[in-house]
């Protein structure tokens, strides 16, 4: 076998030289000739007689040539070379496509790339591809995402065999503190020791957690993650061994993690997961688990396997009666809903740019192929069989999508480098936008099946060719006719996809717009806001609560620049609480059936300071909030929807929280403008206001106006009163509403790029088809316009076709882009009638100012010289 | 007459294999030395006789070497390797076993017939 083997690659790499074949033949020849003389025959019967014998020579040269490995190699290679040159020789032509190409294969690539990142990669650590998500699921409530308690926990990790590692974190906002520096709030992670060693991941500094600072009693822990020992601590090397307090528990720095290692997700300060006797509670579920497969498992067998787990808890539990568990890779538990369905859309989105693309090319070749038809006639008179031109004709079009390509993965780097920046900070830091194996493979499989796909029908147009009709005939009157109904349909594809596009794009636009002009009377730019958690430790109840934020409030209205401050439970368009409503006289006895709504509890100024007109009524006074005093002030909206028709000033309501505790009666005081409050609720529940006196919240919003940047005197007026107080999530109202909306921005600009690329090709190819088809009836019109047609009748004549191409593209992608709109709006984006017809519109006038060009020309031309035209 | 391109697929393979087991040889020798022991019932052209002669040699097994032909001339001789003689070896007795198959089959036809 071996010895064969090196034959085989011995002759792969060296060729026989021909002479020696023809040397051999030429002796077989004269051998022959040789025995013939000798039975008797003269000299030239005996020659004459051998080489009707002997045949043709080619044949067998060919045959010899044939037996060689790899000779197959040789003949492509030579197509490959002819391909070149013919690509070379039309330069312009070939420069226009591979340009469409790269565009097309590049964003694909590019989109892919993301795809990849988003839903496919596994997570870039050690083990990735094993790496699971653990959390129970609701069985009653089809909710997918359920904490576990410590004690489920350690059941799964006790009872399930197919795992090597199962670790549990429970996340937390953690207040890192010390003497003389200010105390700053992290994400905290709570986690069993095993996280580190799940990663295979070690400390930068010092140590990682270890299993024995788990152990009841043990000496509190803390690890830093890069980033803060960086910011906080300036990479302060001696920072080991420091001192600090945790959300008020003192604790010992002992490790700093790797740069970038932030896992399971945006960690920033790990601790030991300590049981205690609240943890030991089996309805206590605040852990996300984490969990690495034996080898060879899938998340399906382990999940199967969790099932009997769960299956017994459930029977043995109360408390855990009607939970399942799921068990989902960090794509999917992470990247799911409306992540996914973007990415699929933009997915399909750019895929449709590359047929557009495609459909562009197949038509240019198509156009060219009625030119080469003379070059393809006279290669089959030659003898190349029609399969050898249909293959000579895609290696062409392989060779240039593959060129495109090439082109196109630099556009590729680029724009995924833009994506990568556009991203930063809200895409988990374990989304990695690079590309790698896969990437490549689809890029390459993108290369040859484009390639194919524009290439196969000029291919077999070109090669269907009658030798005698194209050389004795014109080579543009033949064959113009049946390539007609193929371009028309090219265009019509056309046409119709970049309308779904364009449908899409504008939908984002719409929604982006729409989220944009929410609450138009608050001066967003100028308005600040941070949130503030009061410890329950050092700030028992409502009345010192209270005590602070009224002194708090006083010295933020003193800070200078400031126009207006207020505190309230949510900053405008940040979310709401929601509770069960009850109106007087209108009691409902099934508590299920009780209407939500949605409240903000707030102090006095809130109104002045987000500028919401009050429509009638009036706004809280001192005593409001207090007991016996309950007021609220209700959203126009709100009020039309609780009393239809009556005027609620005066009425009276209740609410109950979630133990199912119903409020005193609350007085109507007053309405508001409307006003929305949950910004990606597609169905507001009616909200209404309540002075922070009623609903005394430990976790509130500062919000103050000012012109210059407030941050630095909040902080300080904040510590002035409590110095182990930090502010979290500060925001300029306006980016904080930027940082909402970045889904719709960043994909509206993305949406918006692929159609309007779409659009360009779009109009380009139908302008291409209707010059090519209007040149080669030059002499046509001509004749016509000698007879007497007018412009007009010029105009319409050029232009019917296209215009019939631009009607049907614009009613099948109609067709088509009504079930995109729903799948858009499965993800909260709402169309609009309005958007369709724009797009058809902006289509439509494209179109025919793309036909209108040529046939402006064919209009003016001049009779005799279009007679002549050649 | 059989011309070579009746002859079973692979069939010439193993008559060349054959001929050249005894000694090596050129081209038009072994088409002289086939003819003569078929008694003139199998002719191989040139057409035939040489892609089948590269094809071997392509396998491996015959190796061709230049040399001076009995009367003087320069010719291509070719002989059989070791992985050729094994490959005569296998091909001879797949061979004996399909002839000897066919032949029972017909053997039985022509009793019926009668």
């Amino acid at each position: 076998m071996i010895t064969e083997f090196l034959t085989w690659l011995r002759f792969l790499i060296l060729r026989k030289k021909n002479s020696e074949l023809d040397d051999e033949l030429r002796f077989h020849l004269e051998q022959s000739i040789a025995a013939k003389v000798a039975a008797g025959l003269s000299a030239s019967d005996a020659r004459r007689q051998a080489l009707i014998e002997f045949g043709g020579v080619e044949t067998t040269r060919e045959q010899c040539d044939r037996q060689r490995p790899g000779w197959w190699a040789g003949i492509i290679s030579q197509d490959v070379r002819y391909a070149m040159r013919s690509i070379l020789a039309h330069r312009w032509f070939s420069a226009a496509i591979v340009a469409t190409l790269a565009l097309g294969i590049g964003l694909n690539t590019m989109v892919f790339t993301l795809v990849n990142a988003v839903l496919l990669k596994p997570v870039p650590v050690p083990n990735g591809d094993r790496l699971v998500s653990v959390m129970e699921r609701n069985l009653v409530h089809d909710v997918g995402s359920v904490p576990l308690s410590y004690p489920d926990f350690q059941d799964y990790r006790k009872q399930a065999k197919l795992f090597d590692f199962f670790e549990a974190v429970t996340q937390e906002a953690g207040v890192l503190s010390e003497q003389g520096n200010p105390p700053q709030q992290y994400q905290l992670d709570r986690a069993t020791a095993g996280m580190f060693s799940m990663v295979q991941t070690n400390a930068f500094l010092g140590r990682p957690l270890l299993p024995g600072d788990e152990q009841p009693g043990a000496a509190p822990v803390v690890v830093l993650a890069y980033n803060v020992w960086q910011e906080r601590y300036a990479g302060l090397p001696g920072i080991i061994g420091r001192q600090v307090h945790v959300s008020g528990q003192s604790a010992t720095i002992v490790g700093v993690m790797p740069k970038d290692f932030r896992f399971p997700h945006g960690v920033d300060l790990w601790m030991p997961l300590v049981p205690t006797p609240d943890l030991a509670k089996r309805d206590n579920r605040i852990l996300q688990c984490y969990a690495i497969l034996k080898p060879g498992v899938t998340p399906r067998k382990a999940g199967a396997e969790l099932d009997g787990i769960s299956n017994r808890l459930t029977s043995q539990f109360p408390e855990d009666k009607g939970l399942g568990v799921s068990v989902l890779t960090f794509q999917q538990r992470f990247n799911g809903g409306r992540i996914r369905t973007a990415f699929l859309l933009m997915l399909a989105a750019v895929g449709f740019v590359l047929l557009i693309a495609c459909a562009d090319v197949a038509n240019m070749m198509l156009s060219r192929s009625l030119n080469r038809q003379r070059e393809m006639s006279i290669r089959t008179a030659l003898g190349a069989s029609r399969w050898r031109i249909v293959r000579q004709l895609l290696i062409e079009s392989v060779l240039l999508s593959t060129l495109g390509g090439l082109l196109g993965l630099g556009l590729a780097e680029g724009s995924i480098h833009w994506f990568d920046l556009a991203t930063t900070g809200i895409r988990p830091d374990w989304v990695q936008f690079t590309m790698n194996f896969p990437v490549f493979g689809y890029f390459a499989a993108l290369c040859v099946l484009s390639g194919l796909l524009f290439g196969i029908a000029p291919a077999l147009r070109s090669s269907k060719t009658s030798v005698f009709d194209v050389l004795k005939d014109r080579a543009h009157s033949v064959g113009s006719h049946r390539g007609a109904w193929l371009s028309s349909a090219l265009v019509v594809f056309q046409f119709a996809l970049t309308l779904v596009l364009l449908t899409g794009a504008g939908i984002f636009i719409h929604s982006l717009l729409d989220r944009l002009a929410v609450n138009p009377f608050i001066p967003a730019s100028q308005v600040t806001t941070a949130r503030l958690h009061l410890p329950e430790e050092r700030y028992k109840d409502n009345e010192a609560r209270i005590h602070f934020f009224d002194q708090l409030l006083l010295r933020l209205r003193s800070m200078p620049g400031v126009r207006h401050a207020a505190i309230a439970s949510g900053a405008p368009g940040m979310g709401a609480a929601n509770e069960q409503i009850e109106l007087e006289h209108l009691p409902i006895a099934n508590p299920v059936q009780r209407p939500w709504i949605s409240f903000v509890a707030q102090f006095p100024g809130y109104f002045d300071t987000i500028h919401l007109p009050l429509l009638q009524g009036r706004d809280f006074n001192e005593t409001e909030g207090t007991s016996k005093h309950e007021a609220a002030v209700l959203t126009r909206d709100a009020a039309a929807r609780l009393w239809p028709g009556q005027n609620p000033i005066g009425k009276r309501f209740r609410l109950f929280d979630d133990k199912n505790k119903p409020t005193p009666w609350i007085t109507v005081i007053g309405i508001s403008a409307n006003m929305v409050q949950e910004a990606w609720d597609d169905n507001p529940k009616p909200l209404l206001f309540v002075p922070y006196r009623q609903e005394g919240w430990d976790n509130m919003a500062l919000v103050v106006e000012s012109g210059a940047d407030p941050l630095q005197s909040m902080r300080q007026a904040v510590q002035s009163l409590d110095g182990e107080l930090p502010l979290s999530e500060p925001f300029r109202l306006k980016d904080a509403i930027e940082q909402q909306i970045w889904f719709l921005r960043i994909f509206g600009k993305v949406f918006l790029t692929f159609a309007l690329i779409a659009m360009l090709m779009a109009s380009v190819g139908i302008y291409a088809v209707i010059a090519h088809a209007t040149n080669s009836r030059t002499q046509e019109i001509g004749v016509r316009i000698a007879l007497g047609a007018t412009v007009s009748n010029i105009l319409l004549l050029v232009m019917r076709r296209g215009l019939w191409q631009v009607a049907v593209g614009l009613a099948v992608g109609l067709a088509a882009a009504f079930p995109q709109a729903r799948v858009m709006a499965s993800i909260g984006l709402r169309s609009d009638p309005v958007i369709f017809c724009s797009v058809a519109f902006m289509m439509a006038s494209v179109g025919v100012f793309a036909c209108w060009l040529p046939a402006r020309r064919a209009a003016g031309l001049d009779p005799v010289k279009a007679i002549r035209y050649e | 007459m059989p011309t070579s391109t009746d002859l079973l697929q692979g069939t010439l393979d193993l008559l060349i294999l054959q001929t050249l087991a005894l000694e090596p040889m050129h081209g038009w020798g072994i088409a002289q030395r086939i003819q003569q022991v078929s008694k003139d019932v199998l002719q191989i052209g040139q057409g035939s006789l040489y892609p089948a002669l590269y094809r071997l040699e392509y396998k491996g097994w015959i190796k061709a070497e230049w040399g001076n032909s009995e009367n003087n001339r320069r010719a291509k001789f070719y002989r059989l390797t070791a992985a050729g003689r094994k490959q005569l070896q296998s091909e001879v007795e797949t061979w004996d076993r399909l002839s000897s198959a066919v032949s029972l089959i017909l053997g039985r036809t022509v009793e019926a017939s009668r």
